[in-house]
């Protein structure tokens, strides 16, 4: 468990305060708050669109890692002109290969399935017509988000994707130098974990 | 002569839109230099009451625009500084008064005759900021260490920076207070400044004699002993291009204090 002990010490180095931190400075809560909400000013991102894109990243990365989905914090920080997507997600720990290629497995497995349910037109049942719906709903985000020419999420995916892959293999993948413009890193702080 | 053209902006009212124009109008006078002083706040004047020249206004800015005088006649000379002169804002019309050209227009001929042209902006985004604009070609945005006042002043110079004849944005922070930011309860001003990305052009210290100044129309800068005045003075300075260092209110103490608020914070995490 090398692995977890090299992200422990990222931890030292990303430390946030977190909630039960009671007598944390009023000036840092103002400070962060007017950070995320001058995000939203700019770019238009509501909290409704953030809240659905950390909900699909929390799916994808499911696939890889168990991690404590409560705490998962996802922040834009502005760094020059350029614009940071901040992932902190406390792992509890990671998938082995199998799991892994199980959780792909099932996912493929779904896609496809909504992909027939599409074919087959209106007479669906219950379950894979609400994944159609938010499926579309995600290519209006994908949309909007995309002109708003910031983080298109299936980029976002992808990098997180490749994060989390390295992972498995090499335990120092550190902040991954990103493809798009919009996105500059994408950091995992990973916080304390139960099975170390 | 082109003079330069300075709209002084903040988005929400209160800040000390006025209170700046009116003591950096009056810093750069005292310097020698000629400055006109353009209350745009048409239904809400009070640059007049700043500088006290409240009963000297026979005309104002709309009275120059529908003909009613020469531009010239409607400036009203301060009472102490002949290089300074106000064009006061109509008190009994609205912003729809004028429009953003006839203010340029305006801009434009008092700048042949003056070295600075500072237009006082109202609060809020519309057509009253559309206007002060209008003629400029840099800004002064003023913002104090609130969240509110910041979010406004990011939503101003986002407006700002689409235009192009504005070639400078520079940021003036009020009312800062050194005892809060020393305890943490206050952004400091490298917080405000990392999150507004301007340049800073000055840092102006919460100050009770600005509440005397304005009850006597007599702006701060006039008064030598304050530290606020002299804030101001520093930024006019800066304004003529002059490398002034910013006021050190960070006592060393504050370095100590925020020390101390460090290892608080890891004895709480530990």
């Amino acid at each position: 468990m090398g692995l977890l002990t090299d992200f422990y010490n990222t931890v030292a180095k990303f430390f946030r305060p977190q909630e039960e931190i009671v007598d944390e400075a009023s000036k840092s809560v103002a400070t962060n708050r007017l950070k995320l909400v001058l995000m939203q000013d700019r770019t238009n991102l509501t909290p409704k669109i953030l809240e659905q894109m950390r909900g699909e990243l929390v799916d994808l990365l499911s696939k890889y890692l168990e991690m404590d989905k409560e705490l998962l914090e996802l922040n834009f920080e502005q760094e020059g002109d350029q614009v940071a997507l901040m992932l902190s997600i406390p792992v509890i720990r990671a998938k082995d290969e199998e799991e892994i290629e199980k959780a792909i497995a099932e996912a493929a497995e779904k896609k496809a399935e909504e992909a027939v349910a599409e074919d087959e037109g209106s007479e669906e049942e219950e379950t894979e017509e609400t994944n159609e719906d938010s499926e579309s709903e995600n290519e209006d985000l994908e949309e909007e988000v995309a002109e708003a020419e910031t983080v298109e999420e299936s980029e976002v995916s992808e990098e997180i994707e490749s994060v989390s892959e390295d992972m498995e293999v090499d335990a120092n993948s550190e902040p991954v130098p990103t493809k798009t413009n919009s996105v500059k890193k994408v950091e995992k702080d990973l916080k304390e974990s139960t099975k170390v | 002569m082109a003079g330069r053209v300075i709209v002084i902006t903040s988005g929400k009212g209160g800040v000390g839109k006025t209170t700046t124009s009116a003591n950096i109008g009056t810093a750069l006078a005292k310097e020698g230099y000629k400055v006109v002083l353009i209350d745009t706040d048409l239904g809400l004047r009070n640059l007049d009451l700043l500088l006290g020249l409240e009963n000297r206004i026979v005309y104002t800015i709309v009275d120059v625009i529908e003909e009613r005088c020469k531009l010239k006649q409607a400036l009203v000379k301060d009472k102490k500084n002949p290089n300074l002169s106000l064009l006061a804002a109509a008190q009994t019309r609205d912003k729809s008064a004028v429009n953003a050209e006839q203010l340029k227009e305006i801009c434009d001929k008092l700048k042949e005759k003056n070295d600075f042209v500072l237009v006082d902006c109202p609060a809020g985004i519309e057509q009253g900021f559309q206007n002060a604009i209008a003629g400029a070609s840099e800004a002064i945005v003023v913002t104090t260490p609130e969240m509110s006042a910041i979010r406004d002043a990011d939503r101003i110079i986002g407006l700002l920076n689409t235009k192009e004849e504005i070639t400078s944005t520079r940021l003036l922070l009020n009312r800062v207070r050194p005892n809060l930011i020393k305890n943490n309860e206050m952004m400091s001003v490298d917080d405000v400044v990392g999150i507004l990305e301007i340049p800073l052009l000055g840092i102006i210290p919460e100050d009770t004699g600005i509440i005397t100044s304005t009850n006597k129309g007599e702006p701060i800068v006039n008064d030598e002993h304050s530290l606020a005045g002299q804030a101001y003075r520093n930024i006019a300075k800066r304004t003529l291009g002059e490398e002034v260092p910013f006021l050190d209110l960070d006592e060393p103490k504050g370095i100590v204090a925020k020390i101390k608020n460090v290892f608080a914070k890891l004895k709480a995490k530990v």
